[in-house]
């Protein structure tokens, strides 16, 4: 998006620096865009894909979902899947397409800042069990623990049908 | 876009959306210098968006440290064994989307002066928020009632089946009122209870003599726990259901429950969910201070700067409902 239109799509500024209160060519400016962009038609179809997406991801729930052995599958699946998602939300219902270039300076350094942010919390916190006192590891849950747990509801040691 | 001044012959305005026209070089004579801000754009929407990048970076820090808490931990509960539903997570998504569609609706029908149509759409806006929070309401208080809070002294999560828990389930059966609860429990004919609380009493009343037991086995205690309340396993139909525990026969009893990597995931859990709640709760409160107003097109940027928010709104639950409930 040029400079040129940025200019024109919020009318005179003044010598402050701010933008003037809307005069007659702004409202009619503003009823311009409001033909160019959005509409009916377009949120529509935008919600009727989100809705689409929401129920890609769903599926993933289903017995249906050929990779159920396979769990990285179904999550890189659903993370591509609320990426598209937050895509859609970001570009149509908060008008990001149309904006102007300023769009950048405040969303690519905020996700920059988030990604690093993430990452900076593998090596404490990602990894904290690669190495833990023997005291902790004598109580932290461990996967034996769940087939533990299975087993015990398998097993019917009552004698006695639970509700399983 | 920079912040140096521009010379512009006076009269650019009014010819601005028809290029430069003749009068560019023509002789009015004089110039005036104007400004133009850094960003264009008014401050109300700066400042909505440099607040927005804000919040990108707390939500990002939380769902940061869920990821890495996650995948970093050797156990985490599946979400049956949390009682989460991906039915009703799928359906609060579809609520969020509506409502980010009906808040859009309401800038258009504001930005094209229609302001009771605008007021309706932000109706609409506010009932599907509060009926998110709703839903989220019912999620919770089936949370609580499977003892699963963030805490003690509330939680009754303990994380494996051993001594330690063991010694939980004893001082909770040697509670004076659960002793009480129990004896008039044992003290009721069989033909007064239903088949199932019959069964679950026999259960109870096994599952009391092998706690107390000193030659109790690591065994007897996953079995105690299991009674409490089972871990569902996935079913044949892939969805496990829900199995009733003992804490589900009797719902006085809450007694101790084991669930693998609970604690933790808990923790995440009403932190994410409840950050998330306060700010849904947030953007209801200013979708009722804007209904008081004739939304009009003069409020089309009151109304623009709720919807950012909204959508963010809506945008943070997108990955939380995925990572929470299907992950």
């Amino acid at each position: 998006m040029s400079d040129h239109h940025d200019h024109a799509a919020h009318g005179p500024i003044t010598r402050t620096g701010e933008l003037s209160p809307p005069s007659h060519s702004h409202e009619d400016h503003d009823h311009g865009q409001h033909e160019s962009h959005g509409g009916l038609g377009q949120y529509l179809a935008v919600f009727a894909a989100l809705c689409a997406l929401t129920t890609m991801s769903f599926f993933t729930y289903s017995p249906l979902w050929p990779w159920r052995d396979q769990p990285h599958v179904g999550w890189a699946f659903m993370m591509a899947v609320s990426c598209t998602k937050a895509m859609l939300v970001v570009l149509f219902f908060m008008h990001v397409l149309w904006e102007a270039n300023w769009k950048y300076v405040l969303t690519i350094p905020a996700a920059m800042m988030a990604i690093f942010l993430a990452l900076m919390l593998v090596p404490d916190v990602g990894l904290r069990n690669r190495m833990v006192s023997q005291e902790r590891a004598l109580h932290m849950a461990r996967p034996s623990d769940v087939k533990l747990m299975e087993r015990a509801g398998e097993a019917q040691v009552l004698g006695e049908a639970s509700a399983h | 876009m920079n912040l140096s001044a521009h010379s512009i012959p006076q009269g650019h305005d009014h010819h601005d959306s028809h290029g430069h026209s003749d009068d560019h070089g023509g002789g009015h004579g004089h110039l005036t210098l104007q400004y133009q801000p850094g960003l264009p754009l008014s401050k109300g929407k700066l400042i909505m968006w440099l607040f927005l990048s804000t919040e990108i970076m707390f939500f990002a820090a939380l769902l940061g440290s869920y990821v890495v808490l996650r995948f970093g931990a050797p156990v985490w509960p599946k979400p049956h064994h949390v009682h989460l539903s991906e039915p009703i997570g799928a359906f609060n998504t579809f609520v969020l989307i509506c409502s980010s569609v009906t808040i859009v609706l309401a800038l258009e029908a504001a930005r094209a002066n229609k302001a009771l149509q605008a007021k309706n759409w932000m109706l609409a806006t506010l009932l599907l928020g509060s009926l998110f929070l709703g839903v989220k309401g019912y999620e919770y208080a089936a949370k609580f009632s499977h003892g699963i809070y963030p805490a003690q002294p509330h939680s009754l999560i303990y994380e494996k089946p051993d001594l330690y828990y063991g010694a939980a389930v004893r001082a909770r059966l040697g509670e004076p009122a659960i002793i009480d609860r129990l004896k008039e429990l044992d003290d009721t004919p069989e033909d007064k209870l239903s088949s199932e609380e019959a069964s679950a009493r026999r259960r109870l009343q096994k599952i009391r003599q092998m706690v107390m037991s000193p030659d109790q086995q690591p065994f007897d205690l996953a079995v105690v726990a299991d009674q409490v309340m089972p871990l569902p396993s996935e079913g044949a139909d892939g969805h496990g259901g829900h199995a009733e525990g003992l804490n589900d026969t009797f719902s006085w009893l809450r007694l101790p429950t084991v669930i693998p990597g609970g604690n933790m995931w808990a923790s995440t859990y009403f932190l994410l969910t409840g950050f998330h709640a306060i700010h849904v709760a947030v953007g209801l409160l200013v979708f009722a201070i804007l209904l008081t107003f004739r939304l009009d097109r003069k409020r089309a940027g009151m109304i623009e700067n709720a919807g950012l928010y909204w959508h963010f709104v809506d945008l943070v639950w997108i990955f939380l409902f995925p990572l929470l409930y299907l992950f």
